[in-house]
């Protein structure tokens, strides 16, 4: 897929090494779920991926007026979704990232600037980066806390599932729930939610 | 060709933990019903093959909650099939018994740097070491059992059962077996005597030794009928004719459609002292009779029992005096005069007149029976003495050790002859095993000392003569008889107290008390002790028409001159 069918999701705002957020127009948050796949192109061809692991959608004072009164225009909605000032703030955890052509499932060196466009992967590239190496990147989203983890996990799996089945490689997600068991057979709370939200999948 | 096969052998786990003392610990990776207490596995490390024996399978989970909980119950089966794999295990407890080295891999430069330091084929030893954490570990395939337990020859290395599981054939080697002495237990049913009728069966046909049987229940020399099934049980006489004597206990002995070959008959003059004194619990003998027994040795000498029982008891006769005093033929007289206690003599006088009734014990026999008996062993036949109608605890008692005491002590002088060389002519003492049934009645506690057989089991191979123990209850058997046994083959047992007489005197007992309180009811034995390079369960081979149709096949003879040679009767000179 060429770098123009690619879809932009949204500009970044601020990043550090192991996550950034992206902002965007509220009429823009169709593309963007949680879970799915989407990567930074930096200046010196360096690919930052990254999960999106949480939208958050700020509120302003307009906003709190608005719904503080006791009907609300439906014109008033309509120029909030269009014309709103704050943007959608997307959470996106980094996983891993490319150069050269090799994907790593490390941090990345330096984190991406601000202003840089944030694409979602298409299934070619979810394929591309989730099938290599043996998920290394599971441990960059089990290391995440106060969020819930087996819900980006379950919603990233279902993804790369199809995109897998689809690509000829239906073994690869039981590959990603036997090395999930494994990584969290000690934590037997963790493990079960982990499960008990794949369960929905079947 | 030996590598090929362990390529494709099935692996079943892999280490990860355990030691020497502790058995090797195993995680199992395949299901664990395909795996049995028993079964006989490989681990491959470093070079080394280890050999050793699964004694116990042991459910574990990586977090106790994962066994607890049914998941399967809340999770897709594909989910809770992953998550049970990952989490919930089977663990094999494996003895290891021998290792043997095998060099890199066959086929690269350092395999033939490796065969030019070790020219010789390389020999399962004993277990000096462990193998590393995950190595491998297999069933063993026939390839690895014919390595440790020999390939059946069709002599002396003889096919006794097969592995459990995949029916590998398991083979021992009879020369060694009756090496030293061994036995054969097992509870009524358990098959112990159709094992004891095809050792003995391979035992005659390999042709290295002469087996001497006391079969009191006469079920070895002729056929019979199964006790179970009712089939028809083929005897050793018909499917070895001449190299089998049937000897009868007695005239007139027979055995159905048979004739006894020989009737033996024993000299009155044979009877030691000591013979009769074994006899006390059966006689009921009082604690004076050994005097008793002494004096009249000392007065009459071999021919005591004779004069004695020829003595009147009661009679006397008035002296010059008009006295009454014991008449000169009577018990009284000859105890007054030899200084013992008249009431003491008169006892055993009447307590003997039981074995005076015996049909077999004659003053002056027509026949040399026991010479013909121990001509004819020595000739490389067998002997079967059947006990016909004269089968009570006293005449088994009394024959099997008077019989077998005679022989030792020929075979002693044979021996003692062939080691001072000072004839060129004298010969090799033929390997001699006596077969004794109900051994615990000869090998217990209070007659273990006095036995001319605890005394063959003890000095072992000295003088050529070894026993074939065949018995229900070892427990029953003198410890220091049992801890003598070189081979022990054992059914199943059901008494606790047995099942540690087996064991006693061997390392692992206590993995192995486990195996042999499991074995089958029936067709089930376990292989220890000295004769075996390691234990081993094994399915009993059957003891049916196919068995003698593939022992007495005779194109499949054994292969070298030597072993041809020593068949045919001309030991080798390498027998020593």
């Amino acid at each position: 897929m060429s770098e123009e069918t690619k879809i932009l999701i949204g500009k970044l705002l601020r990043a550090d090494n192991h996550t950034f957020v992206a902002g965007c127009r509220t009429k823009d948050l169709v593309a963007p779920a949680l879970g799915a796949l989407c990567k930074v192109r930096l200046e010196d061809g360096l690919e930052i991926y990254g999960l999106i692991g949480n939208i958050v959608i700020n509120d302003d004072s307009l906003v709190r007026q608005l719904v503080s009164g006791i009907s609300i225009p439906t014109e008033y909605t309509e120029d909030n979704r269009h014309n709103r000032n704050l943007p959608v703030e997307i959470n996106v955890v980094c996983v891993g990232f490319g150069q050269d052509g090799k994907i790593y499932h490390r941090l990345p060196p330096r984190p991406p600037l601000s202003l840089d466009a944030l694409y979602l992967c298409d299934d070619e590239e979810l394929v591309r980066f989730t099938g290599t190496g043996r998920y290394g990147y599971f441990r960059h989203i089990l290391r995440l806390e106060d969020q819930p983890v087996e819900e980006i996990l379950t919603a990233h799996l279902a993804r790369a599932r199809q995109a897998h089945a689809r690509g000829g490689r239906p073994d690869w997600y039981t590959g990603a729930c036997k090395e999930l068991i494994v990584l969290l057979r000690d934590d037997y709370e963790g493990l079960m939610n982990v499960l008990n939200a794949l369960a929905e999948l079947e | 060709m030996e590598e090929m096969i362990s390529a494709q052998a099935h692996v079943i786990g892999y280490v990860v933990g355990g030691g020497l003392e502790a058995n090797l610990q195993v995680r199992l990776t395949v299901p664990p019903q395909e795996v049995q207490e028993g079964s006989f596995v490989v681990v491959d490390s470093g070079g080394w093959r280890f050999y050793g024996l699964v004694t116990d399978l042991q459910l574990g989970s990586t977090n106790p909650r994962f066994a607890d909980e049914q998941s399967e119950e809340r999770l897709p089966r594909q989910l809770a099939e992953l998550l049970h794999g990952q989490t919930l295990y089977t663990n094999l407890a494996v003895m290891p018994v021998l290792m043997m080295e095998r060099g890199p891999e066959l086929g690269t430069k350092e395999y033939s740097q490796w065969k030019d330091l070790h020219p010789d084929e390389a020999k399962p030893i004993t277990v000096k070491t462990v193998p590393s954490h995950h190595s491998p570990v297999m069933l063993a395939d026939a390839a690895d059992i014919a390595q440790i337990f020999g390939t059946d020859n069709h002599a002396e290395i003889f096919t006794i059962g097969y592995t459990r599981e995949q029916g590998h054939p398991v083979c021992m080697d009879l020369d060694k077996f009756v090496k030293r002495s061994s036995g054969i237990f097992g509870t009524t049913g358990s098959g112990k005597s159709f094992l004891a009728r095809m050792i003995l069966a391979g035992l005659i046909h390999a042709n290295h030794a002469s087996a001497l049987i006391f079969d009191m229940h006469n079920e070895y020399g002729p056929d019979s009928s199964s006790s179970d099934t009712g089939a028809a049980v083929p005897g050793l006489k018909g499917k070895f004719g001449g190299k089998i004597q049937l000897v009868g206990l007695g005239a007139g002995t027979s055995f159905g459609k048979l004739n006894a070959d020989l009737s033996l008959e024993i000299a009155q003059s044979d009877i030691t002292s000591e013979d009769v004194l074994l006899l006390s619990q059966a006689l009921n003998l009082n604690e004076t009779a050994a005097t008793v027994l002494a004096a009249l040795e000392r007065d009459f000498g071999q021919n005591w029992f004779s004069e004695f029982m020829s003595m009147e008891t009661g009679t006397s006769e008035q002296d010059e005096n008009g006295k009454s005093v014991p008449a000169p033929d009577s018990v009284e007289a000859w105890a007054g005069a030899s200084n013992v206690h008249p009431k003491s003599a008169l006892a055993l006088h009447q307590k003997l007149g039981r074995l005076r009734s015996k049909t077999y014990l004659i003053a002056d026999p027509a026949t040399k029976g026991l010479k013909a008996i121990i001509e004819s062993l020595e000739h490389g036949n067998s002997v079967i003495l059947s006990f016909g109608k004269s089968n009570t605890e006293l005449d088994y008692l009394l024959v099997t050790n008077l019989i077998t005491r005679k022989i030792r002590d020929h075979w002693e002088e044979r021996t003692e002859a062939f080691h001072a060389k000072k004839d060129s002519k004298v010969t090799e003492p033929r390997p001699l095993v006596v077969v004794v049934e109900e051994a615990h009645k000869l090998l217990n506690r209070e007659m273990a000392s006095q036995t001319i057989f605890s005394t063959i089991a003890r000095e072992m191979r000295k003088y050529y003569v070894t026993l074939l123990i065949i018995d229900q209850r070892p427990s029953q058997i003198y410890d220091e008889v049992m801890s003598q046994l070189g081979t022990r083959i054992s059914g199943s047992l059901g008494d606790e107290d047995d099942i540690n007489a087996v064991l006693s005197g061997l390392p692992g007992r206590g993995a192995l008390r486990g195996m042999l309180s499991k074995l089958q009811a029936k067709e089930e034995a376990l292989l220890l002790g000295w004769g075996v390079p390691m234990p081993i369960p094994i399915r009993s081979r059957r003891y049916d028409d196919k068995f003698w149709e593939v022992l007495l096949d005779d194109t499949k003879g054994p292969k070298t001159i030597d072993e041809a040679s020593r068949a045919l009767g001309f030991g080798g000179d390498d027998t020593d």
